[in-house]
């Protein structure tokens, strides 16, 4: 018998194995088990809601959530304010650069004088 | 007791009809469910889950089908779902296990031991039951349920809402899967070794 022959031999027993099968029985005291469990208080939305939001995993992903929230924020922040500071300071150097009220001796002098 | 008896005792909340009920049908629905989820503690689980939705809703059941097919498609609808939460938790199995969770165990489940088949084809029909959760639902359940609950096409074409002529196209398409699916499985096995 060669190698194709076998495996097709195989797979036809393979296919055939479930032929003739009995019923799988439940396990015992089904009734039982199924009563206890109909009596057993059902939870509320609540305890539900309580137990996921518990979970590590959503837990994990609430706290990574908030931390990349206050990253952005201060990333945000950090370009505003270097963004303001920048034209504060090309606001100042404009009129300093192109003035055109020159300082005087006679000016300084007269500051001076009680 | 008929079937029609039973629904009209069960509908008017007579416990000791749950009973009956529950006794006459649990193998049927075990079985069904365990053929499904290929395993026992589960299928176990999802059979009382059956029981506790025919006790609530009795009482839409109409008497448009037989109460058997009414309880099949519970019992198949049930074990379909937990498959696909199955499948959704494997899925993110892996985040899972990060967080302390064990679910290694239920990403590689052992091959499924059917406790009705022969001891001498025990071996083959593990391989043909991993072979089964590889089949489309549709060609899944028929198979299951011709071969596994010894049920005929018409009652599977009333169990899936089809016609006699679906099922028998969703019987052949079934065994030509399982061929290729086997032969393959062969193939690599008999190289390996």
């Amino acid at each position: 018998m060669n190698n194709q022959e076998h495996i097709d031999k195989m797979t036809e027993e393979a296919l055939n194995s479930v032929d003739g099968v009995q019923r799988a029985t439940a396990k015992p005291y089904l009734f039982t088990r199924l009563t206890a469990r109909m009596e057993r208080p059902t939870e509320s939305a609540w305890e539900n809601a309580g137990r996921f939001i518990a979970r590590p995993v959503v837990v994990v992903a609430g706290l990574c959530t908030v931390i990349a929230i206050n990253a952005l924020i201060i990333v945000f922040n950090n370009n505003n304010t270097s963004s303001s500071n920048n034209t504060v300071a090309e606001q100042q150097a404009t009129p300093d650069e192109f003035s055109n009220t020159v300082a005087t001796l006679y000016d300084i002098e007269n500051n001076n004088e009680p | 007791m008929n079937q029609p008896e039973l629904v009209e005792q069960l509908q008017r909340g007579e416990a000791s009809a749950f009973r009956k009920l529950v006794d006459e049908w649990q193998d049927m629905v075990y079985n069904t469910v365990v053929s499904i989820v290929q395993d026992p503690d589960d299928a176990d689980d999802i059979t009382q889950e059956v029981f506790v939705q025919v006790y609530q809703s009795v009482s839409s059941f109409k008497g448009e089908s037989k109460f058997s097919t009414w309880l099949y498609r519970i019992a198949l609808s049930k074990a379909l779902d937990h498959e696909k939460k199955k499948r959704r938790k494997k899925r993110f199995g892996f985040v899972q296990s990060l967080f302390g969770g064990h679910e290694e165990e239920q990403l590689h489940p052992v091959d499924f031991d059917h406790p009705g088949v022969q001891l001498e084809k025990k071996e083959k029909a593990a391989v043909l039951f991993n072979a089964l959760k590889q089949l489309p639902e549709k060609q899944r359940i028929a198979f299951t349920l011709h071969k596994l609950e010894g049920q005929g096409y018409q009652e599977i074409a009333e169990i899936m809402h089809t016609t006699l002529y679906a099922v028998e196209s969703l019987m052949g398409r079934a065994k030509a899967n399982l061929k290729k699916i086997l032969d393959d499985y062969y193939h690599k096995n008999l190289a390996d070794h």
